[in-house]
């Protein structure tokens, strides 16, 4: 790592200040040290945010909970009440890297983590999300890379909690400009479609606050299948959440990761789904609506019989 | 996550399934004594941190860091860039925390950060002040070894042994949690430690034992389906 100054803030406003034109937000350190290690990231100022209190807190509420940005992935995986009120979430909190990850990591740095493209991860190569001129994974190996895109760049989202957290309708609240702004899920990362070199939507002095979660989706999953049994990043992954009523779905939303720099939502499912009964038929017509148009690469068409199978599966377990 | 210390060490009554004797000789065994003794001076040491330290930039060289590990305080003069990881084995010569990967991949590096494992490689020094540091030199501060650390000699659960500290770590960490895991909750709890000579199933095995609940080890192959 190169030298940089250290700063621990204890206040949102502080923390902005204390950023400067060329500064970063370190929460638990997972993605940024590792990024500065290997020189993909340059810091002239590394701002310490894990001094501010507010920030620290689950609070759960009848019709929503607020999480906020530097609660830990353990301390989601950990909690009780919410392994019950929302076990989508709690579920993709367990499939995070390792206990030691989990750990450290915290909410608003799962949500803020860079791209793991192995061509954007190596010191060496200049692609098009850190400036350079082309996509290597177009012609290269893409076998970990999306099957949507908005534009050039195949490199697919891949926070387990971003998932969890659109299916559940989360809002994002940051700070930005002196002021609270609230975020869909959909706004968080839609940067990321259009613009190859955003891996969110979030502009640099942007503080991830909290997300509140609305509880009206009493059941709610998260699925991902991956190469290793555990401790590996997924290959595909699916969330999905709604009410059930005599085992009839309302509300549903479903989620996709790891194909598509978003998070991959259709809105004609979630739609299709309004009133159906939870049988593997819907699931899958709400499958095939959501894989509709896939582009696969050479290496990974793979995905989309696994994103089938997946939410399907998904969908089926929010009736047990 | 706390960033300035607070007393984590695990009381008696969080955990009625221990019988009186065997729950003492456990935390004996795993150096919660040491951590309870210098627990109000850690806190101590931390609020003063706080006051000195909060919105001050230090850096980009060498500056006073305040490490507090297996229950002793150091200072030391290093610059913010530098690990835990580093710290730990370069300045404090305590090399019993290994270096893999250096990428929060590997486990070799596992230290308890107040009683929680954490990657020692993926955590700045300077970000480490404030908390509890336990490393493997400060499991068995009286030289005995802890029940972990004895079932992992009896099991023969080590080949090369480089990543065995790592490994008793997070053992360690997780019987605190959970005095009595499954092997599933053991595998869970190691999957961020990777061992090269494949000793995974002596692992399980010894942390089993260590947990008063010996189990056949159950290695398994996941396939893959689409259907
Ligand atoms: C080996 C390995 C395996 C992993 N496996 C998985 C996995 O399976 N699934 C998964 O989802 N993730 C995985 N991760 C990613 C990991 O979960 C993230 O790196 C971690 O959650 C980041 O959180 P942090 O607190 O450590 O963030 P940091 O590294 O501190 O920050 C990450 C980024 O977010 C910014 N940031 C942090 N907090 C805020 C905030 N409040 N507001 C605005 N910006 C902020 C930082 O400036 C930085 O750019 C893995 C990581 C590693 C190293
Ligand atoms: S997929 Fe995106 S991050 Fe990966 S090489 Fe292409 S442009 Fe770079
Ligand atoms: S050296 Fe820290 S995880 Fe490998
Ligand atoms: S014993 Fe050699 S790496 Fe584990």
């Amino acid at each position: 790592m190169r030298p940089f100054e250290y700063v621990t803030a204890t206040s949102i406003e502080t923390a902005r200040q204390l950023l400067g034109a060329n500064g970063h937000y370190l929460a638990g350190g997972n993605d940024l040290l590792g990024r500065l290690k290997d020189d993909i990231t340059e810091a002239v100022r590394l701002v310490n945010i894990k001094g501010i209190g507010a920030l620290r807190h689950i609070e759960p509420g009848p019709d929503r909970w607020q999480i906020g940005a530097l609660v830990t992935i353990a301390e989601i995986e950990d909690h009780a009440e919410l392994r019950k009120i929302f076990p989508g979430l709690q579920q993709a909190a367990a499939e995070v890297g390792s206990q030691q990850i989990r750990n450290v990591a915290t909410l608003g740095g799962n949500l803020a983590q860079h791209s793991r493209c192995w061509y954007y991860r190596h010191r060496d190569i200049q692609c098009l999300k850190k400036r350079g001129r082309i996509c290597y994974a177009l012609e290269g190996d893409n076998r970990y890379h999306a099957l949507f895109t908005g534009n050039v760049c195949i490199s697919p989202v891949v926070s387990n909690l971003a998932i969890a957290l659109t299916a559940l309708d989360a809002t994002a609240v940051i700070w930005r400009d002196g002021q609270e702004r609230r975020l869909t899920m959909a706004e968080l990362y839609e940067l990321a479609w259009d613009n190859p070199t955003a891996h969110h939507s979030l502009r640099p002095g942007d503080l991830l606050l909290r997300v509140e979660i609305p509880t009206k989706r009493p059941r709610s999953a998260y699925l991902q299948v991956s190469e290793k049994h555990s401790f590996d990043w997924a290959l595909v992954s699916c969330a999905a959440a709604a009410r059930l009523e005599n085992g009839r779905i309302y509300d549903a939303r479903v989620a996709l990761g790891c194909i598509s720099p978003v998070p991959h939502q259709v809105a004609a499912a979630n739609q299709f789904l309004e009133g159906k009964p939870l049988e593997r038929d819907v699931a899958e017509k709400a499958a095939d609506l959501l894989l509709t148009g896939a582009e696969p690469h050479e290496h990974n068409a793979y995905k989309i019989p696994m994103a089938r199978a997946l939410i399907r599966r998904t969908l089926l377990q929010l009736g047990t | 996550m706390d960033w300035f210390a607070t007393n984590r060490t695990m009381k008696e009554s969080d955990n009625p399934s221990v019988s009186q004797l065997s729950r003492r000789e456990f935390f004996k065994g795993l150096g919660t004594t040491a951590l309870a003794a210098a627990t109000s001076q850690a806190q101590s040491v931390a609020q003063e941190l706080r006051k000195l330290q909060a919105e001050k930039v230090f850096g980009p060289g060498a500056v006073p860091v305040t490490l507090h590990v297996n229950g002793k305080i150091h200072r030391l003069e290093v610059e913010p860039r530098v690990t835990l990881l580093d710290a730990l084995r370069n300045h404090l010569g305590l090399t019993g925390s290994k270096e893999g990967c250096d990428r929060a991949s590997c486990g070799a590096c596992t230290v308890w950060l107040d009683g929680r494992a954490i990657y020692a490689c993926q955590k700045l020094a300077i970000d480490s002040q404030g908390h509890e540091i336990t490393t493997i030199e400060g499991l068995a501060p009286n030289g005995q070894l802890t029940p972990v650390q004895r079932a992992f000699v009896d099991r023969d659960a080590l080949q090369c042994g480089y990543c065995t500290p790592g490994f008793v770590m997070s053992v360690s960490a997780l019987l605190r949690k959970k005095p009595q895991p499954t092997p599933e909750e053991v595998i869970h709890a190691c999957a961020g430690n990777i061992c090269r000579c494949g000793t995974h199933p002596r692992i399980v095995e010894a942390a089993l034992i260590a947990a008063g609940r010996p189990a056949a080890s159950t290695p398994r192959t996941e396939v893959i389906s689409y259907g």
